[in-house]
């Protein structure tokens, strides 16, 4: 798989992601206990044998290159190959941010040429699954096509499917029908924002769209072509998240409490997912702790009560705290006796003892980064 | 090229077997055993050099070093990946004439004079690998300078009980050594040794060299260098450590050492002097609806549904429904299954303990600890 290289958008879709997102890119925001969303895709390139790999970022993205540095928590400081963050940069007639995937490709078809890879893959950063691409290039191959589109069956409703790209097969599983954004109910194949394609054929792509000044690659070239393209689905079976807003941030956190769901992202057979080494201390549970069905990263002290809730590194549950259906990012520091449900609180919150904070599983509160409450 | 002078190179003995460990050192040396649910020995000495701006370190080893070897790779984990300097692995080699194994502490680092001169150093710290306690080295060698010493040796006040374990020093006012005795029946002092020395570079290779061609010699540091320098009447001080050490060299220490993590007024992990480990990638740890932990230290990648109190739980340990864990040290990747209980006891890595079995007594029985050791699969007694 060293024949494939890996571009990842961090930044497709922040509009619908405000609160998380107000002062770092999507690609950055911490989920899951330990990782930030980045590791997600970085974990399944790696996992698949990939180590040439680009990350394009829009604005906002300190944290994200923090995080990632040099690559080397994800076996990707390398001699050959690596990684390389692409922040905006102006070149020629290209100025100030990029409006589209097809105008950030622009932006980097000199590296895209200049790579001797003979495959592409390209994923967006808000979704959260766990592939093997070798798969997926394997049944690329086999179908000859020009693009192959990851994509799952999954329940859709009016509310949640606008964020999403539909896609409808025929019976060789060729897509004879691409909707953008639809508004729609029921089982269908959302596309995963992740394409596999010849980079011979992504060059010409770009090329056409400079040609032609298409803008918007879902509409122009996906929905636009799918008739003239060969564009094939390649199904995929395990757990999947879309984090397109802080509710759907909060549910598809809470999922990960159920044991298969664990087991799905985190103990797959196509690998772990890599996240930044931080040193931290295992967790100590005082004699007054009492926790229940949660996912608890390392370094905290917990000496009140969790229960259904994610707590991530570095947090202190101070005694007779009770936290429940909440989500605590790092460095939180929950005071005593204080009382939190359904929270959703960014890094480095700090909740003074006795507070009583209430949120609703389908209305979460949300806590701001730095915030003393 | 010749490259700049490193002031002080450290010399890290990990050689040795730890036989009293028993068990849990038949495979491994005794710096790799594992420790506070997701470090193991070595770590404390490598993240008390670095911390203490050491860049330049040797490690000696010998018995069982595989484990040891993969563990401390380029040494990155402890940012020890250095154009110059850096962390390199020292075992006994082959060269024209005599060849050896380590004799002893002293003759494997007069084997390495070379490694050492490579860098030309004024000082050489010399530690043990065996060992949990947070030092700024660079505050013992400060004082080495300030004294104008030939030696400095590390030492902790113990207990007159305890005393006869240790070398134990006596020094005057000034701090200037006047008697050393290597595990005396009645010891003078409770100033013990804690076998961290500071040795000015061109006195010590005299004295390696001294010692190295006296037949009678056993090539020990504690036995034989350090007393011929005292002999000699070097400038030899100690250097009094306040703080929390400890030796754990047997498995009562060990298991004395983990469960200290776990008080208010023991050893602490947390705080900014960082103890740097490596270890694999693992998700967070999961608590059941069903799990109960008190007062206990769980790592990465720990899932939990049955009891566990008391206790220190390493990375990817899995203890199953109605599973008890209760004053015990479960190291990596150990399964507990359901209905099992285990009391008292070292469970060693990749162990596999169940269904429904009973492993060690209670400790409030005054039984001795039992120690599992590693790969063994237990679902029978």
């Amino acid at each position: 798989m060293n024949n494939t290289l890996g571009i990842i958008f961090s930044d497709m879709q922040d509009w619908s992601m405000t609160e998380l997102a107000s002062h770092r890119s999507v690609a950055a925001i911490p989920f899951g206990g330990r990782y930030r969303l980045i590791d997600f895709p970085l974990s399944n390139m790696v996992n698949s044998g990939m180590h040439k790999i680009c990350i394009i970022t829009k604005s906002n993205y300190r944290s994200l290159m923090e995080h990632v540095g040099s690559g080397k928590d994800w076996d990707l400081s390398r001699k050959k190959g690596g990684i390389l963050i692409f922040p905006p940069y102006a070149l020629g007639e290209n100025h100030g941010l990029f409006t589209g995937r097809l105008d950030a490709l622009k932006r980097v078809l000199d590296y895209i040429s200049s790579s001797k890879e003979k495959y592409v893959v390209l994923s967006d950063s808000d979704m959260i699954y766990n592939i093997n691409y070798r798969d997926v290039i394997k049944y690329h191959e086999e179908k000859n096509s020009d693009i192959t589109a990851v994509y799952t069956k999954y329940p859709l409703n009016k509310t949640c499917s606008i964020h999403k790209i539909m896609y409808e097969f025929d019976e060789e599983g060729r897509a004879k029908d691409i909707l953008v954004y639809p508004i729609i109910n029921g089982i269908h194949n959302i596309g995963l924002n992740t394409w596999v394609m010849n980079k011979d054929f992504l060059e010409a792509l770009i090329h056409d769209a400079i040609a032609r000044n298409y803008k918007d690659f879902s509409y122009d070239v996906l929905a636009a072509r799918v008739h003239s393209l060969r564009i094939y689905g390649y199904e995929y079976k395990g757990f999947y998240a879309h984090i397109d807003s802080l509710q759907s941030y909060y549910d598809n956190s809470m999922k990960l409490l159920k044991m298969d769901v664990l087991q799905s992202l985190f103990y797959s057979k196509t690998g772990p997912i890599f996240t930044k080494t931080k040193d931290s201390t295992p967790t100590k549970y005082l004699n007054h702790a009492n926790v229940k069905n949660s996912l608890i990263a390392s370094g905290c002290t917990i000496e009140g009560t969790v229960e259904n809730s994610i707590i991530f590194r570095d947090v202190k549950i101070g005694k007779n705290a009770v936290v429940k259906n909440s989500i605590i990012m790092q460095h939180g520091t929950i005071g005593e006796n204080a009382q939190l449900d359904s929270i959703i609180s960014d890094t480095y919150a700090f909740v003074n003892n006795d507070r009583v904070l209430l949120g609703y599983s389908s209305c979460p509160f949300f806590i701001k980064k730095h915030s003393i409450v | 090229m010749k490259l700049a002078k490193k002031e002080c190179v450290v010399m890290l003995l990990a050689g040795g077997q730890g036989s009293r460990l028993g068990a849990l050192t038949t495979k491994i040396a005794k710096p790799s055993v594992p420790f506070g649910g997701k470090y193991r020995i070595i770590d404390f000495a490598l993240s008390n050099c670095v911390n203490s701006g050491l860049d330049t370190i040797g490690v000696l080893t010998q018995y069982q070093p595989l484990i040891l070897n993969s563990y401390i790779g380029d040494g990155k984990s402890w940012d020890l990946d250095r154009m110059y300097g850096g962390i390199q692995i020292l075992p006994p080699y082959q060269r024209v004439g005599d060849s050896e194994w380590y004799l002893g502490t002293a003759n494997s680092i007069y084997q390495n004079i070379d490694f050492i001169d490579q860098y030309d150093p004024e000082y050489v710290l010399v530690l043990s690998g065996d060992h949990i306690y947070k030092m700024d080295y660079s505050q013992m060698i400060k004082y080495h300078k300030e004294k104008n010493a030939d030696c400095t040796i590390s030492v902790i006040n113990v207990t007159q009980k305890e005393a006869s374990r240790f070398g134990i020093l006596s020094s005057d006012e000034d701090g200037r050594i006047t008697a050393f005795e290597e595990k005396p029946k009645r010891p003078k002092s409770t100033l013990a040794s804690m076998g961290i020395y500071v040795f000015s570079w061109n006195k010590l290779k005299k004295y390696l060299e001294l010692d190295n061609s006296n037949p009678e010699s056993s090539k020990d540091f504690g036995k034989d260098v350090i007393p011929a320098m005292l002999k000699s009447e070097e400038k030899m001080y100690s250097y009094e450590f306040k703080g929390y050490w400890k030796d754990v060299g047997t498995i009562d220490s060990l298991w004395e050492a983990n469960m200290d993590l776990l008080g208010h007024d023991g050893f602490d992990l947390y705080g900014d002097w960082v103890i740097y480990s490596r270890h694999e990638e693992r998700p967070p740890q999961y608590i059941s609806s069903s799990a109960e932990v008190k007062n206990s230290i769980v790592s990465e990648g720990a899932v939990i549904l049955g009891k566990v109190e008391n206790s220190i739980i390493f990375s990817g340990v899995k203890v199953n429904e109605n599973a008890v864990v209760k004053d015990s040290i479960v190291m990596a990747d150990v399964e507990i299954k359901e209905n099992s209980q285990v009391n008292y006891s070292i469970i060693d890595e990749m162990v596999k303990i169940g269904p429904g079995l009973k492993i060690g007594t209670p400790k409030d029985q005054k039984a001795e600890i039992t120690v599992i050791p590693r790969d063994s699969v237990i679902n029978n007694m």
